[in-house]
């Protein structure tokens, strides 16, 4: 009977040492493996999930092409992927594990913990790694191969805050995020954002693992803001702050600077009647035809249902361009080659259009993608759409 | 003023809400002493089942109720029957069972379902008033089902044959069984009811709140802090501290502030313990 | 329940095979450092350090049969007090490391004071509410302890005087960390086998035959927090950050899984528990969002098999097989011998 449990530990061993030989070993044929980093399960699935989609489209549309030409091969690209809990952990283990299977460039990770714990890992392995997440240091000069996948709300906060502002009028707003960095890193910034433009903004955070926010409800509605903003907290608490908001007789505007997850919300809220008056931010012009293309790229060549977080739309970008650099460049080995070729592109994609390099500023380094991001509003109950608006580039 | 009574309705309605998940929780561990990890799989499991009974099959909704009771229920007593029974007396090793369960259920309802929430949304709509205050309907009828589940449950424990078995069993199994109560057959039902409690919850509040493949993981936590709070083998014990449990989430994040709130929470809860060490109404001490 | 301590064999406070089988072990590690430069043999190894000094801690708060999830709670103590340390000034391994030991242990005396009343699934309670409150209370102090953001940018250790940023070094200090654990945990385990059997088995009769029963609690409680406090430096060296998320309560759950999947009978149990699911976790991670209930089918699959955990289905297996070594048709011989040896 113990011979039974003895073995996984053998096994382990043996592929252990498996691992060291074709981690360290030639390729008989040419491969570009790229590596999808994240969390796969537990609360933040759906941006993990995303992330991966993201890779498998790219990778797909390489293939189809007939693979990557790099130098004078033809090379095929595939996909590993790594579930990293949403621990710093998780993600330098998950750097780890990749790096020793031959993955030299990673699309991810999603948050800001994962970032912190994956970027020294990407350091010494010398990976290059287009990485999400909102923390004020999430790239930096020090990390040379480490590039961003889209602003934070410094970028995107200001234009949507000002046209919501013209549309309902606010002068003070009650911004609520969950307890975690994920929270921290976007709320801070939109009450600074709100406070600029003359609104009073007050900061309100929420145990992690709430699940009936009719308490926290009550004491956003004690300081009687104008309007509520969801920040970054998880569509499906969100969704359920919109609807207990209602019930307790909130009649203001809310709003969700942000991040993707809009029709989830409609659905946990109950209805576009029981938001009413909504405003928020889409990473990309979601209303696009060009950008929603991308969806029907997903199904044509993967044959499944695309992931539904629109984050994909963007973080698919990232990893055509990364590939595209390492055509550019000619190798798949030389990941600072690869980085030089990187942030000589411009930012250009066929569904998404046109943008620009960023980040100097906030961060000290231009590694940051910024692309044409969207701000749906509902008013009164109908929905006006996502319009595009256009990023001034720096 | 209006806060303070505002609050104190909440409270009535997260301590209902806590119980109705704690019932679950403390038969399996009051009977059996397994630390159910899975209880907040089942309550999410229930929840799904109902969504899928409403959206894919078109069920009335307390069809899709009593669906998700039977599917949970009998997922229960099988897992006991065949897995936990072998290790029954193994708490930690039984503990190891659910935790595996759990992992598999979640990952099972996310491969499925999806990582985004469904819409699933409770069939009765409209919201009591009186000026400021405000009562969302749904929360009555959670209200109610929990007073009759908790009814429900006392009833079984306490007034059938069924219930002094379990309980017979639970003190003292060996001669429980020269009584000639079978442990084979009792404890599988004694599980499955439990899971199936958890699953109605799941069905009836899930569409309230929010479903999600991790929504169990933070049930699992009240369950646990309200069911020890409360003291082992108490359903009057769960269902006191659930009270207590809402009223002071209820107040202290309203007062306070999420974190603040919960910080207050935790250690409103270590000063009871520390007061009374087996729980607010427990009496016997079931080692790890 | 617990396998039953061979008291008879040997005298009580001697080390036996299987302390210095784990002691032989950590001091092993200390070459792997040196012996490899693969990363990812680091990374797994690194892991696995750590994890087996938190399932310690577990450990010996098993043997008096309670069950702890403030582990993780000792662990971020232990983990930020090094890191303000090295963040003002003082890098020098020799200090910050028993700092991790003492600032944990410290706060482990008044806190064992009030929660070691406590028994059973009380306990349990009660440890996982202090993780909880520590969580809160670093996301509520955001001047100190960086709050959410955690700390990071820190200063490397340094060993009089030697930077011991390398790759190298960091695996290395985390080997000597818990070599340093498991020496620790051999001595107090194996010192006061007896009085946490005694503990163990009947507290209340434990204490009617004299034992100052809460002496012996606080202190496995104490030193538990003092090894946990090691595990969070190493985590937090290894990571270069102290980061919230890596001590809450996925954390308690898992050190706690270690140990039981590792078999909380025995010393080895830690370091097998944590050596094998750590490695398997890290061969599922590449399996998407399959990876957990991979994980828990992994995990139902080895408790249902390993009875008292991998180290206690070895032992029985390893008691029967020399039981049935033992000519099968003397029993007569076999029986003798037993009653000589007082039926142990």
């Amino acid at each position: 009977m113990v011979r039974i449990a003895k073995r996984p530990l053998a096994a382990c061993v043996v592929a252990l040492g498996l691992a060291f030989t074709t981690g360290a070993g030639a390729q008989t044929s040419c491969e570009i493996k790229i590596g999808a980093l994240g969390p796969m399960s537990g609360p933040a699935a759906q941006w993990g999930l995303a992330m991966l989609g993201a890779a498998e489209l790219a990778a797909a549309e390489a293939n189809a092409r007939g693979g990557l030409q790099v130098g004078n091969q033809r090379c095929t690209v595939s996909v590993l992927s790594y579930d990293t809990r949403y621990t710093a952990e998780g993600a330098a283990a998950g750097v780890n594990n990749l790096a020793s299977q031959g993955v030299r460039f990673i699309i991810g990770p999603v948050g800001s913990p994962e970032v912190t714990g994956a970027k020294p890992v990407v350091t010494r392995h010398r990976l290059l790694m287009f990485a999400n997440s909102y923390a004020k240091n999430a790239i930096g000069p020090q990390w040379p191969l480490v590039f961003h996948l889209g602003p934070g709300p410094s970028e995107w906060a200001a234009p949507i805050v000002r046209i919501a502002q013209q549309q309902f009028g606010m002068r003070s707003v009650a911004v609520v995020a969950p307890n975690d960095q994920g929270g921290t890193d976007i709320a801070t910034v939109n009450a600074e954002v709100y406070r600029r433009h003359g609104i009073t903004a007050t900061e309100e955070y929420y145990q992690r693992g709430t699940t009936n926010f009719a308490p926290i409800v009550t004491r956003l509605l004690a300081s009687r803001p104008d309007a509520v903003d969801t920040a970054s907290s998880p569509p499906g608490d969100a969704g359920l702050i919109v609807r207990q908001l209602r019930q307790a007789g909130f009649t203001g505007p809310i709003g969700r600077l942000g991040g993707p997850g809009t029709d989830e919300i409609i659905r946990v809220a109950g209805g576009i009647d029981v938001l009413r008056n909504f405003y928020w931010y889409e990473v990309v012009p979601t209303e696009d035809p060009r950008v929603r293309a991308i969806s029907d790229e997903y199904r044509r060549l993967l044959n499944k249902e695309p992931p539904e977080n629109t984050n994909m739309w963007l973080w698919v970008v990232g990893a055509r361009m990364t590939l595209r650099a390492i055509e550019r460049a000619g190798t798949a080995t030389d990941t600072q080659r690869v980085a030089a070729a990187l942030r000589e592109l411009p930012v250009e994609d066929p569904n998404v259009g046109r943008g620009s390099w960023t980040g100097q500023s906030f961060f000290g380094i231009n590694q940051e993608l910024s692309l044409p991001f969207g701000m749906g509003m509902i008013v009164d109950g109908r929905n006006l759409g996502v319009r595009r608006i256009e990023v001034s580039p720096q | 003023m209006h806060e303070f009574l505002t609050a104190g309705i909440i409270g009535i309605s997260l301590g209902a809400q806590y119980a109705l998940l704690a019932l679950g929780f403390t038969l399996i561990f009051g009977i059996l002493g397994v630390i159910n990890f899975a209880h907040g799989g089942f309550y999410a499991l229930g929840g799904y089942v109902a969504y899928a009974a409403v959206s894919q099959f078109g069920l009335p909704f307390p069809l899709a109720v009593l669906a998700a009771v039977i599917v949970t229920a009998a997922l229960g007593a099988l897992y006991e029957r065949f897995l936990i029974e072998r290790l029954v007396d193994d708490h930690l090793a039984t503990m190891m069972l659910t935790l595996g369960l759990y992992l598999v259920i979640s990952t099972g309802l996310l491969a499925v379902f999806g990582p985004q929430s469904p819409e699933f949304s409770f069939p009765v709509k409209g919201t009591l008033r009186a000026g400021t205050l405000y009562l969302p309907l749904e929360n009555l009828v959670v209200l109610a089902v929990c007073a009759a589940a908790i009814g429900g449950l006392w009833l079984l424990i306490y007034r059938t044959d069924f219930g002094r078995a379990l309980r017979a069993l639970a003190d003292d199994r060996k001669v429980a069984m020269t009584q000639g109560m079978r442990p084979g057959l009792l404890f599988p039902l004694a599980f499955g009811l439990a899971t199936g409690l958890a699953g109605l919850t799941g069905a009836l509040v899930t569409p309230i709140l929010a479903l999600s493949p991790s929504a169990g993981d933070p049930v699992l936590v009240t369950s646990f802090l309200t069911v020890i709070l409360g003291g082992l083998g108490s359903i009057a014990g769960a269902v006191v501290a659930a009270i207590i449990v809402g009223f002071v989430e209820a107040y202290a994040s309203v007062y306070l502030g999420g974190s603040a709130g919960a910080l207050i929470l935790f250690v409103t809860v270590l000063v009871i313990l520390l007061a009374r060490p087996t729980g607010l109404f427990g009496r016997e001490i079931r080692g790890a | 329940m617990a396998p039953e301590p061979n008291l008879a064999a040997r005298s009580p406070s001697r080390w036996g095979a299987q302390e210095w089988v784990a002691v032989a072990i950590f001091v092993a590690a200390l070459a792997v450092p040196y012996a490899t430069e693969d990363l990812l043999v680091h990374s797994i190894v690194n892991r696995v350090l750590i994890g087996a000094m938190a399932a310690f801690s577990v450990f010996i708060m098993l043997r008096m049969d309670l069950l702890s999830f403030a582990t993780p709670a000792f662990m971020a103590l232990g983990g930020y007090s090094a890191v303000l340390l090295a963040m003002n000034g003082v890098t020098e391994v020799l200090l910050i490391v028993p700092a991790s030991f003492i600032v944990p242990a410290l706060v482990a005396l008044p806190l064992g004071a009030l929660v070691l009343r406590l028994r059973g699934v009380y306990f349990v309670l009660v440890t996982f509410v202090l993780t909880e409150i520590l969580q809160l209370i670093v996301f509520l102090t955001p001047g100190l302890t960086g709050g959410s953001d955690g700390l990071a940018g820190f200063p490397a250790p340094t060993l009089l005087g030697r930077d011991l940023s390398d790759a190298q070094s960091v695996l290395a200090l985390a080997a000597a960390m818990a070599l340093l654990a498991v020496v620790i945990t051999a001595a107090l385990t194996a010192h006061f086998r007896q009085h946490f059997a005694a503990i163990e088995e009947n507290e209340v009769l434990a204490e009617s035959l004299g034992l100052v029963v809460w002496r012996y609690k606080a202190m496995g409680f104490v030193v538990a927090a003092g090894i946990a406090g090691m595990a969070g430096f190493a985590l937090g060296n290894m990571l270069l950050t102290v980061h919230p998320t890596s001590f809450g309560a996925q954390q308690a759950v898992d050190t706690i899984v270690y140990t039981i999947v590792g078999g909380r009978g025995s010393i080895l149990g830690p370091v097998v528990g944590a050596s094998l699911l750590v490695t398997a976790a890290d061969f599922l991670g590449n399996q998407g969002q399959y990876a957990q209930g991979l994980f828990g089918l992994l995990l139902i699959f080895v408790t249902l098999v390993a009875r008292g955990g991998i180290t206690g289905a070895v032992v029985t297996l390893a008691r029967r097989l020399r039981d049935a070594r033992r000519t099968p048709d003397a029993p007569a011989a076999a029986a003798s011998e037993a009653a000589a040896r007082g039926g142990a």
